[in-house]
Formats: C-alpha cells, sequence, structure tokens
C-alpha cells in the first residue's frame, strides 16, 4: 500500500486515464484492466503516483460510461472486477494511487433504477428522480449541453411525466432529497473504498439539487449532501480523498471545500482557459488575475490543475469576450468547438510547439495545486475533430509504431475507435517507444519535470507570491514551504524577454537552477536581471550559502 | 540621458516591459493636466472597444510638465496590479511618460512617440493632441482602422469647425498644399493623425531633427512628405474639434509653423511640386459637413488696423520680398476704407507665393520673412470674414474651393520664383 500521509493528495502527480483507450490485452479492440496493469511499470517510470479512471461501470457508453447502469461492477468490455481488484493491487504496490469516478448525479436511462422509477407513477423507486407533469419547472436553470439538448426536462412517454436531466436526455438526475438516494450512493461508495480505491472524483458535483426560483446550481443542501458523503469517508476511510468536478467561478468552486469538511480536492477550472490565453496574448494577466479572484481555502484543501482532459476545452467561465477570442484562436474550424468550448488536445491546441508545451506544462506543475497529466498529454499525442462528441481526444494510446499503435492486436476495424495516422500526430510519428529512446523527446523532458515536482514539496504544498514585474509577458512567483524557497519566472511571449525582478527580499541568496543545478548570481540590492528565450522558464531554489 | 538620444535610459527600460505592440497612441504633453486625464481616458475607452485584441500602449512625450500631467497618463495603464472595476480588457494596456530633453518642442515630443513607436515595432501609430476634450472612442478607430485594414500610411483628421475657426489652415494651409502639392487634404498640419509603421521609419531616418522642420511644425512636414513620397492617405471626419478658448493665439509662433514648414519643404521638395503630376488623393472617411454657423463674435477691425500698420511698418521689408505689383497692390488695399477693404483671392496666393519665393532665395532672414507676412495674412483674415459673414455653410466652402483655385491658377507665379533664382 501506498504511504498513510493523509495529505498524499497534495503531493500527487495525476495520471488520468480511460481504461478502453490505454491498452488492450485481450485482442477485443478495447482497452481493459489487464492490459492497463500491465502498462503500470510505464506509469511508474513517467513518475506519476496517482491514476484516475474514468468510468470503467456497465453503461451504454451513449456518454463514454458517464452514463452508469451498474455501479458495483466492471463493464465486461474492460474486465471483471477480479481484473480491477488486480490492478488496484499491482497500483498500490507500485505506491501509485488510484481514484476511481463516482457519477453522483445521473445514471443512464437503462439503469434498473430508472426502469423501475418510469415503470409507474406509484413505484417505490418513482422518487429516486425528479418527476414533474410539466416543463416549466426550474426555468432559471441554463442547458449544459447546449448543442444537442434544447431542455433540462425529458418526456417520458411511458409513465407520462417528465424527468429532470442536467445533461443527455438519457441521463436522468437522481433527486437527492430522497435519502434512500444518499444512502444508496453511499453504500454504493463504501464499496469500492472496502475494496482498496483512494479516492473518488465526484461528477457534476453542483447539480444535485434544485430548487425553484434559482439556477439550481451550487445550493446549500448540495453542499449538505457533499458534507454528509465526507463525514462519511472521515468517519469509515480516513486517508481517502474526495475530489469535486464544479465548473465554477472561483468563489462558488471554494465554497466546495467548506470547512476543509467537504471536499479534500476541486478542479480550478476557470484557470485552465486563462493559461492558454495567457500564452496566446502573451500576457500574464488573465492568470493572475484569476489566482487573485480565487479565495483561499481550508489548509487541508488542494486545488487540482490540469491543462486537457477527456472533455471539451470549457469555455464556460469565461467572459463573451474572452471566449470569442479562444475560439478564434484556438478553434478556427467550426468542428474543434463544442457545446461551450473547444475539443482539442494540448499538442494541436498549442501548434505542436514544443516549447509551448514545455511552458505549459512547467506552470501545471508549479502553480498551486495538484496537477493532472490527461493520458498520451506526454508524448504529444494529437485528436482527430472529425470524430463525434469528445471522441477525437479519446484514441488510443500510442505505444510503439507497429500495429494498431502497439494498443491492440485486434484487427483495426475492431479498434473502439479510429487511430491517428496524420503524417504529423499519427502512431507512427508519435509513439512511447519512440520516445523513450531519446533524452530530449517530449516524454523523456516530462519525467524530469515530474521527477522535480515531486522531489520538491514546496510546489504541491507550499504558498504562493506573485512579483509582478514590470514586463507583463513575464509571470513570476514564488512558491514557499517552511525554509524552501523556489522562484518561478515563465516567458509567456514567443520573443526573447528582458526582466528586472524585485527580489529584495531575498537579498544574499544565491539562485540554483533546478534543471540543471548551475547556479546564478546572488540577489543583490538591484532589481534582479534575467533574460528568457521565447517561451522559456526557470525553476530556482533559492539558497543562502 | 545618453549623448545623441532622445530617451532616457529609465524609458528605455519602460519600452522593454511594454514589448512588442500593434498599437502606439502618442500624446504630446506640456502642463495639459486640465485636459489630458479626459482624453487619455477616451483613448483607453477606444482601444478597448475597437481594438481589445491588439497589443497596445499609450505612450507621452512630455515637455516638461510641472503639473501632475504624467501622472494621469500613467494612471490610464491596465494591468494586473492596476485594474479598474468598470474597465474589462483581455490585455495589460501600458499607459508610459517620459520627458525629453530641451524643453517643450512639439518636433521632439513627435521625435520621441516616432522613436518609441519604432522600438516597440508599431503597426499602426496614432497622435492625439492632450486637449481634444471632444475625443471620443470612436476617434480612436477612425484614424488608426484604416491604417490596420485597408493599409493606409497616413490618415489626417477632418473636423467639423465653426465657419471662422482655422482661419490660418483655410487661407494658406489647405489651398497650399492643394494647389502646390496636388493633395485636397483639409488639415495638412493635424492635431490628431495616425501613420503607419512605414511612414513612422521614414520620418525617423529622415535628418531633421536637429533642423528647424524637426523643432516645429513637424506635424505638417510629416503630411508633406508622406505627400510628396505618394503614400497611401485617407482623412477621418472625427467630428467636432473643441476649441481652446483661453489659448493665446500666438500668429508669429502658428506663421512659423505653418507657413515657415510649407516653405521650407518648397526647397526641399521641389523636384515633386514643380513638374505636373497626378493629384493624390486622399479619400474622407466617413465625412460629413465640415462647417458649422454658431453665432461668434470677432474684431474685425483690429484686423483691419494692424494690416494697415503692418504694410506702412514694414515697408522695406516688402520691398525686398514683394514684386513692385503686389506690394503696390497692397499699399493701395491699406488706403481703402474698413467697407471697401477686399485682399482678393488671388491677390494672396500671389502674395503668399513670392514670399516663398524670398524665403527660398533667404533675400532677408529667414524668419523674418515668415514674420514679416502676419500682418498681410491678417488682412487676407479680415477679408475672409467680410465675405462669409452672412454666408451659409455651402457658401463658405465655395469661397474656400474659389481661394484654392486662385492658389492653383498662381501656381506658375510660384514656379516663376524659382526660375527667376536661377
Amino acid at each position: 500500500m501506498p504511504g498513510q500521509d493523509g495529505l498524499w493528495y497534495k503531493d500527487a502527480v495525476i495520471y488520468q486515464v480511460h481504461v478502453r483507450a490505454f491498452y488492450d490485452s485481450s485482442g477485443d479492440g478495447n482497452g481493459d484492466f489487464r492490459g492497463l496493469a500491465q502498462k503500470l511499470d510505464y506509469l511508474q517510470d513517467l513518475g506519476i503516483n496517482a491514476i484516475w479512471l474514468m468510468p470503467f461501470f456497465p453503461s451504454p457508453l451513449r456518454d463514454d460510461g458517464y452514463d452508469i447502469s451498474d455501479y458495483r461492477s466492471v463493464n465486461p468490455t474492460y474486465g471483471t472486477l477480479d481484473d480491477f481488484k488486480a490492478f488496484l493491487a499491482a497500483a498500490h504496490q507500485r505506491n501509485i494511487r488510484v481514484i476511481i469516478e463516482m457519477v453522483l448525479n445521473h445514471t443512464s436511462d437503462q439503469h434498473p433504477w430508472f426502469q423501475e422509477s418510469r415503470s409507474s407513477r406509484d413505484n417505490l423507486k418513482r422518487d429516486w428522480y425528479v418527476w414533474s407533469d410539466t416543463d416549466s419547472k426550474y426555468k432559471g436553470t441554463r442547458i449544459i449541453f447546449l448543442d444537442t439538448e434544447l431542455s433540462n426536462w425529458a418526456w417520458d412517454p411511458v409513465s407520462k411525466q417528465y424527468y429532470w436531466h442536467r445533461f443527455f436526455g438519457h441521463q436522468p438526475d437522481l433527486n437527492y432529497d430522497n435519502p434512500q438516494v444518499r444512502d444508496e450512493m453511499w453504500s454504493i461508495m463504501k464499496f469500492w473504498l472496502e475494496m482498496g480505491v483512494d479516492g473518488f472524483r465526484l461528477d457534476a458535483v453542483p447539480y444535485l439539487l434544485e430548487r425553484e426560483g434559482t439556477n439550481c446550481e451550487n445550493l446549500p443542501e448540495t453542499h449538505g449532501v457533499i458534507r454528509e458523503l465526507r463525514a462519511r469517508v472521515d468517519k469509515e476511510f480516513p486517508g481517502r480523498m474526495l475530489l469535486a468536478e464544479a465548473n465554477q467561478w472561483p468563489a462558488d468552486l471554494s465554497a466546495y471545500f467548506g470547512s476543509g469538511d467537504e471536499f479534500h480536492m476541486a478542479f480550478h477550472f476557470p484557470l485552465m482557459p486563462r493559461m492558454f490565453m495567457g500564452v496566446k496574448l502573451e500576457d500574464r494577466k488573465p492568470i493572475t488575475e484569476i489566482l487573485k479572484q480565487t479565495p483561499s481555502i481550508p489548509d487541508p484543501c488542494q486545488w487540482c490543475l490540469f491543462l486537457r482532459n477527456h472533455d471539451e476545452l470549457t469555455l464556460e467561465m469565461v467572459t463573451d469576450m474572452e471566449r470569442d477570442y479562444m475560439y478564434d484562436e484556438y478553434a478556427k474550424e467550426k468542428g474543434m468547438r463544442l457545446n461551450l468550448g473547444i475539443r482539442r488536445r494540448l499538442a494541436p491546441l498549442l501548434d505542436n510547439d514544443r516549447r509551448k508545451i514545455e511552458l505549459m506544462n512547467g506552470m501545471l506543475m508549479s502553480l498551486p495545486g495538484t496537477p493532472i497529466i490527461y493520458y498520451g498529454d506526454e508524448i504529444g499525442m494529437g485528436d482527430n475533430v472529425n470524430l463525434g462528441d469528445r471522441n477525437g481526444v479519446r484514441t488510443p494510446m500510442q505505444w510503439s509504431g507497429g500495429w494498431n499503435g502497439g494498443f491492440s492486436e485486434a484487427d483495426p476495424e475492431m479498434l473502439y475507435s479510429p487511430l491517428m495516422l496524420n503524417p504529423v500526430y499519427g502512431y507512427q510519428v508519435i509513439n512511447v517507444y519512440s520516445q523513450k529512446r531519446f533524452d530530449h523527446s517530449l516524454l523523456s523532458w516530462m519525467k524530469r519535470l515530474i521527477r522535480i515536482k515531486k522531489t520538491n514539496p514546496v510546489l504541491g504544498r507550499g504558498s504562493i507570491e506573485f512579483l509582478y514585474p514590470a514586463n507583463h509577458r513575464v509571470l513570476a512567483y514564488t512558491r514557499k514551504l517552511g525554509n524552501e524557497t523556489i522562484l518561478v519566472v515563465n516567458n509567456l511571449s514567443s520573443k526573447a524577454q528582458a526582466v528586472e525582478l524585485d527580489l529584495k527580499n531575498y537579498r544574499g541568496n544565491i539562485l540554483v537552477e533546478m534543471f540543471g543545478r548551475n547556479i546564478f548570481p546572488r540577489i543583490g540590492e538591484l532589481p534582479y536581471l534575467l533574460t528568457l528565450g521565447p517561451y522559456q522558464f526557470y525553476w530556482f531554489r533559492l539558497r543562502r550559502i | 540621458m545618453p549623448e545623441g538620444s532622445i530617451l532616457s535610459d529609465d524609458f528605455i527600460r519602460e519600452l522593454i516591459n511594454v514589448g512588442e505592440v500593434d498599437i502606439v497612441v502618442g500624446v504630446p504633453t506640456h502642463n495639459d493636466a486640465r485636459t489630458v486625464g479626459q482624453v487619455v481616458q477616451a483613448v483607453r475607452a477606444g482601444l478597448l472597444k475597437y481594438f481589445p485584441r491588439e497589443r497596445t500602449a499609450i505612450v507621452n512625450a512630455d515637455g516638461g510638465s510641472r503639473d501632475h500631467t504624467q501622472d494621469l497618463i500613467r494612471a490610464a495603464s491596465i494591468s494586473d496590479l492596476n485594474v479598474a472595476s468598470n474597465v474589462h480588457a483581455l490585455r495589460t494596456l501600458h499607459s508610459i511618460s517620459t520627458q525629453y530633453p530641451g524643453g517643450q518642442s512639439s518636433g521632439a515630443a513627435l521625435h520621441t512617440i516616432l522613436a518609441a513607436a519604432d522600438l516597440l515595432q508599431a503597426k499602426a501609430c496614432a497622435v492625439v493632441s492632450p486637449d481634444s476634450t471632444s475625443l471620443d472612442p470612436e476617434w480612436v478607430e477612425r484614424l488608426l482602422r484604416p491604417l490596420l485594414r485597408d493599409g493606409k500610411d497616413l490618415i489626417l483628421p477632418v473636423y467639423r469647425r465653426h465657419k471662422f475657426d482655422g482661419l490660418l489652415i483655410r487661407n494658406l494651409v489647405y489651398p497650399m498644399t492643394r494647389a502646390v502639392y496636388g493633395c485636397p487634404v483639409r488639415e495638412p498640419y493635424p492635431a490628431d493623425y495616425a501613420f503607419s509603421a512605414s511612414l513612422g521609419s521614414q520620418l525617423l531616418a529622415q535628418d531633421i531633427w536637429t533642423q528647424e522642420q524637426g523643432r516645429t511644425g513637424t506635424e505638417l512636414w510629416m503630411a508633406l512628405t508622406a505627400i510628396v513620397n505618394r503614400c497611401k492617405l485617407a482623412q477621418a471626419f472625427l467630428g467636432t474639434k473643441a476649441r481652446k478658448e483661453d489659448a493665446p493665439a500666438d500668429l508669429v509662433k502658428a506663421m512659423r509653423e505653418t507657413a515657415g514648414t510649407i516653405f521650407l519643404s518648397l526647397d526641399s521638395y521641389y523636384s515633386a511640386w514643380s513638374s505636373p503630376r497626378e493629384p493624390l488623393e486622399a479619400p474622407c472617411i466617413g465625412c460629413q459637413p465640415t462647417v458649422s454657423l454658431e453665432p461668434t463674435r470677432l474684431n474685425r477691425k483690429r484686423l483691419y488696423d494692424m494690416f494697415k500698420f503692418g504694410v506702412s511698418e514694414l515697408e522695406p521689408v516688402f520691398f525686398s520680398i514683394l514684386s513692385t505689383a503686389t506690394h503696390e497692390e497692397l499699399k493701395r488695399l491699406a488706403g481703402m476704407s474698413e467697407d471697401d477693404f477686399s485682399y482678393s483671392a488671388d491677390l494672396w496666393a500671389r502674395t503668399v507665393y513670392e514670399f516663398a519665393g524670398a524665403y527660398h532665395k533667404a533675400v532677408i532672414g529667414r524668419d523674418h520673412v515668415v514674420q514679416a507676412l502676419v500682418p498681410l495674412f491678417r488682412g487676407r483674415a479680415f477679408t475672409f470674414l467680410t465675405e462669409n459673414r452672412d454666408t451659409s455653410a455651402e457658401q463658405v466652402e465655395n469661397n474656400l474651393d474659389a481661394l484654392c483655385q486662385s492658389f492653383e491658377r498662381e501656381k506658375p507665379h510660384l514656379l516663376e520664383q524659382w526660375a527667376e533664382r536661377k
């Protein structure tokens, strides 16, 4: 088992992966748990120390597994419960923790609960979902999947009432006003916690409850449900972690930490698009502004940072002007846009510019929070916007230049998704095998970055102080924990920059560059002058010798 | 200040922090605290509204203000340290200020702005007057958009002015630019204008900055340079130009800046105006009627008296400058009663051209030539006011057009002034 530090999640580097997409051990064209277990050595070598698994439960897969039809089992395509247990044990053996997905808000319409619920108005499970005679309740609630859904209500021809759904129509929302639902969901979580999972990523938490006259998001009652779950986790499974998916503004987001009695971690959704914006604008303002707006959080809590994930690059938490800018700069083709976001991977978003990819990963690892790496981004995988929905960023992991990119021995037409084939991002060019061979590959560089991040707890737990040099193209900050201080200087510009840093508080310290361990001049009375190449960044350890 | 540089090390440091930009808006100032805050806020609003994605900077070249002009400029910055709650900007906007050496000079101010825009690699640069209190955000767009979108090189303003405002521009600068250089721009000596990086670099590279045209009338020199070099010009209608009511009318200074600069340009650009060329078009973007007719009180009598006095006092000077015929005609005019007085357009055009010739030949000190034109201009201004006293806006325009035609008809007379030298 990994160590017993209750705050382990603060030092973690999380790798997000979909079982289906990672490695197919059975040759049926779908990744599976046995395959994932076989690739744990790769992940251990990469340096990550936690895995976040996307939903692997039985599901009609109309929303890539976020439409669950059985919470206590494994989708047979990915293996068996025993396969999962074996994978979990193997991960723990390597000191890698496992975080699984828990979709609390809704089920698939194929879930037996919903089938029962819709069977008649007086069924015992009728009240497990949200039913109404009209579709005019909760009018103030926004529609999330604007491209596909016209209403948050769907008509059920069987029981002749409307049911509430915040996502797709085939994903009815559970009714958390019903104590039976809350108890059952806890019972499911307990099932997995007893098996040994280290935490849950709780999907779509702001939407658990509905109240008339509100926007049905972030309601006090929703926080009540979370506190109840957290108390149960702390009591029965101390050291396990809850991670919130709440795509909200910082003030609303931070409420999900409560007073340390709700979530341990929450994704910082508004920061992510602003990192892309900052690099494109060559201006730190979007980044520092959103972090300034971010309230402080209770000590045991932590932000979760990411550059890309399985969803579109969400632009819900930006202004209209910012959204237009992001679309124009990052999604010039209409096909790249989905809902209020951009369905692209990291490398294509950054024009496959190695310098920008490194800079963004450098910020990901050095800003306050726990970083998440989306599978394949460590080698610079591309996307296929011609695949529907968000499937373009969920293509098979590219292991080698061989058959099916080393992902599966199945016939190519049997694969769950087409492989990337184009001359820039195709598996023949971008794959683990070829990148393992060279020290200068992106993969090798990511390994170094992760190693440095992991060996410096200050980056996970330290405070942050921005330096605000007059050159706005440079984002500079210090991270501090106890006697340790790290200075981070990022050039967001495509051009070389000179910057003067006010480091008078650190006068007398020598800077030690953390990648090469070379020393830089001692900090004196004058502003510290640094020059940075295009998109270059430095991490310095401050040492008083 | 390093020797031979107009930019201080501190200012260079500020420019480094600004970095590469797309747009610079320059603001030359000297003790303008009363108005510049309003102007620079409107500029900022214009940049945010019309160029939210472009990298922009406001650059103030100050001639040694002792009020808080520079502070007001700097306060327009938008950064992660300085965010007004009612302003939403994608980017940082630097608003920086420097004092150029040598005391107040519009040329040195423009030189500083040009140098800054050049170092910042600005694609377009607008310059606005610190007392343009009627400046609204739309001005920023009208001045800059044609440069960025249409590849123009110079955008000159067109204002709606009172029919008796800008007499020197209307009676001398505009007609002469149109007649001599073939370019009908209404405000060749602009207070609010914009130019491309290429024109800015051209001007910056000229060896004028230690000479007269690099000190005063430099904006006019720039316009004439652009015309002579057949740059792509356009005019932008900016609406009403606020008048500086309390500004002392230093006509000698104004004459130096305008007539002095044009006369100097005739020397430098002889080949450009002495042979026939296609007229240079300067389309007006968004143009509307330019003449307003509000009632106003003017002391015409004083103009008449000063003309008479000047003709009498400066007779020996005019003897050197003017042809006998013109001189005689002016003396005859000086003898006329106020009611009968009329300084005709043809005579005024000939007068100006003969002054240009005298300037060229330096029959007396060139500055004396320019100064001597002042009382005669007053006579012409008297006639302009009289002619247009009760006229409609259209009639004012017609009279102005007739004046320009006189300058065009008399252009051979200007050529003769140069030929005589040969």
